[in-house]
């Protein structure tokens, strides 16, 4: 797979340190997910990787070539944490700025604001607009050139439902081009409906970088409820499939190891061999929301 | 080049600020160019600037280059805004990411401050002539080009000027801010050239004191306000009335003025640039 951008060992300190050694590829294709609470350091990453921001040390290579240079930046779309336009320019005007920076035809401006849907109020000052308006200008804007990668931060902060699910669609319409799209967010069911990888980070550490389904499927917990409810504790713990068994009010609530693969089927039948009867079993996977707090609370200790 | 100024027409031409003050600019300018043909009432006489002599060849290009450089804060005012709403706006950070590079921002300015000062200088220049081969008591050719360096002048002082004014936006992003640092250093400027003169005739006598004033090195005189005032020195003792007082009028040109000016003027365009490049947007 052709590499879009490649990170190395980003660090940047202002007083603290912000982003800490982070280091992750981007293939090209793939809608990737930079996950983190707020204050974890995905908009001073983002900062670095669009050159408004110096690193204090690392190094990143996009299109394989090393750092970040304005002609670099004619061939990626972007969006940083709000929609910024010159206030008193109608979105006309505003878009032929950026296409007379980026070198982009005018011819080009009519085409992307039909594609956010707001051909009809191009004549209208910046200011006038509402802030879904204002995010999909933005969204216009980023993909004046044609850009090769798109970099999304927050594209849905402070939307309601209506303004969130226009921006998704607008987003997945983009990724079935084949764009590549990174997309920082902090709306977990939001990445995990758009994105095919995730780089989670933590207080400027990159705790875990790959696949969605990977970080979701891999494992999973029972839920399980039987007349002897403290016999049944036992015979898990004893089962060695389990991280951890513990009970939660009525159901107890057995985590697979992450090593261990079990069926519904295989553990009911190994259980009844063992002539406990099961009233109630379910299978369930970690949602990314609770995966990503499962991560985010182990390495609190580490 | 063309693309820079493209950017710059369309930022600026819908900018409400830029636009009033730019109109008050240049319509204030040529009234001021024609102020000596206003009879003043002043102190119970009537003062026609005209017929003390500021129409006349050469001394009229001192004269009306050093009224219209008054002028210059209306220009500036338009500089200050431009850029500092670059900066509130975020859109310095947002033309960075669509591509735009530092240099070329910079340029950009530089290319609205010297659209600015052209036409400014234009305009001092036609008006000057044509008021001069109107009203002056003489034409000859020799007297007409003797001071024209004052219109160079004029131009070197407003370019400096409106150098300074884009750094301190560029260092302070906010217009209040840029203006009370102004201020702040006008007034500071006053005091250290005050102190430097104190300090070098104190105790001489009255011909000593002349002497140190007229011919001394001062390094005050170097500071970027104290360097750009100086090219174009206050004309008021080459009025008629001051020469009948037998006030004398004594100028060498500013060599080191100049050269300091320029020598500001690719400090603050330098630094300007320096700090866009090296803070975090």
């Amino acid at each position: 797979m052709e590499k879009i951008l490649s990170v190395k060992n980003l660090t940047k300190k202002f007083k603290r340190v912000v982003v800490n050694n982070i280091s992750f590829d981007v293939e090209k294709g793939n809608v990737y997910g930079l996950l983190g609470p707020n204050g974890s350091g995905k908009s001073t990453t983002f900062g670095m990787l669009l050159s408004t921001i110096n690193p204090t040390s690392g190094d990143w290579y996009w299109f394989g070539k090393k750092g970040t240079d304005p002609e670099t930046l004619k061939r990626i779309g972007a969006i940083i944490e709000q929609p910024n336009f010159y206030p008193y320019l109608s979105a006309e005007k505003n878009l032929k700025i950026v296409a007379e920076i980026k070198g982009t035809p005018y011819g080009r401006i009519d085409e992307v604001l039909k594609t956010v849907g707001l051909l009809e109020r191009k004549k209208d000052v910046f200011k006038t607009y509402s802030l879904g308006m204002k995010q999909r200008l933005a969204i216009a804007s980023a993909l004046l050139n044609n850009p090769e990668v798109l970099i999304l931060d927050e594209p849905t902060n402070g939307l309601d439902p209506e303004g969130i699910i226009q921006i998704r669609d607008i987003i997945t319409s983009i990724a079935k081009q084949g764009i590549t799209i990174i997309i920082a967010s902090h709306l977990l069911d939001e990445i995990e409906k758009i994105c095919s990888h995730v780089i989670v980070l933590k207080e400027g550490n990159s705790i875990y970088s790959g696949r969605v389904d990977e970080i979701t499927s891999n494992t999973g917990y029972f839920e399980l409820k039987a007349d002897n409810n403290s016999l049944l504790l036992s015979t898990l713990e004893e089962l060695k499939w389990f991280s951890s068994v513990s009970m939660e009010g009525e159901l107890i609530k057995a985590q697979i190891r992450e090593d261990a693969s079990v069926s519904a089927s295989a553990l009911n039948q190994k259980l009844a061999e063992k002539g406990i009867f099961l009233s109630h079993l379910t299978k369930k996977k970690l949602s990314l929301e609770t995966q990503f707090l499962e991560l985010v609370k182990n390495t609190n200790h580490a | 080049m063309l693309k820079l100024l493209k950017l710059e027409y369309y930022k600026n031409l819908a900018y409400k600020p830029f636009k009033v003050f730019s109109i008050l600019y240049f319509a204030i300018l040529i009234v001021f160019l024609f102020i000596g043909l206003i009879d003043f009432d002043l102190f119970g006489g009537k003062v026609n600037l005209k017929e003390q002599g500021i129409y006349n060849f050469p001394e009229i290009w001192n004269f009306t280059t050093w009224i219209v450089a008054l002028l210059k804060i209306f220009l500036g005012l338009i500089i200050v805004f431009s850029i500092c709403q670059e900066f509130s706006n975020r859109m310095f950070k947002q033309n960075t990411i669509d591509g735009l590079s530092r240099e070329e921002f910079i340029t950009s300015k530089l290319l609205t401050i010297a659209v600015f000062t052209i036409i400014s200088t234009l305009i001092v220049f036609g008006i000057t002539l044509f008021l001069g081969y109107q009203y002056s008591n003489t034409t000859e050719s020799d007297k007409v080009f003797a001071e024209m360096f004052f219109i160079g002048n004029y131009f070197v002082k407003l370019f400096t000027f409106f150098c300074f004014l884009m750094f301190l936006s560029v260092l302070l992003r906010k217009s209040v801010f840029v203006f009370l640092a102004f201020f702040v250093l006008w007034i500071a400027e006053a005091i250290l050239l005050a102190i430097e003169k104190f300090q070098k005739i104190r105790g001489l006598n009255e011909v000593q004191r002349n002497h140190v004033l007229q011919n001394d090195f001062f390094i005050s005189k170097l500071f970027p306000l104290e360097s750009m005032s100086s090219l174009i020195p206050n004309p008021m003792v080459r009025l008629n009335a001051a020469k009948l007082l037998g006030m004398k009028y004594e100028f060498h040109y500013p060599v080191e003025s100049l050269i300091a000016c320029l020598v500001w003027c690719a400090i603050f365009i330098f630094a300007s640039y320096w700090i866009l490049k090296k803070r975090d947007w």
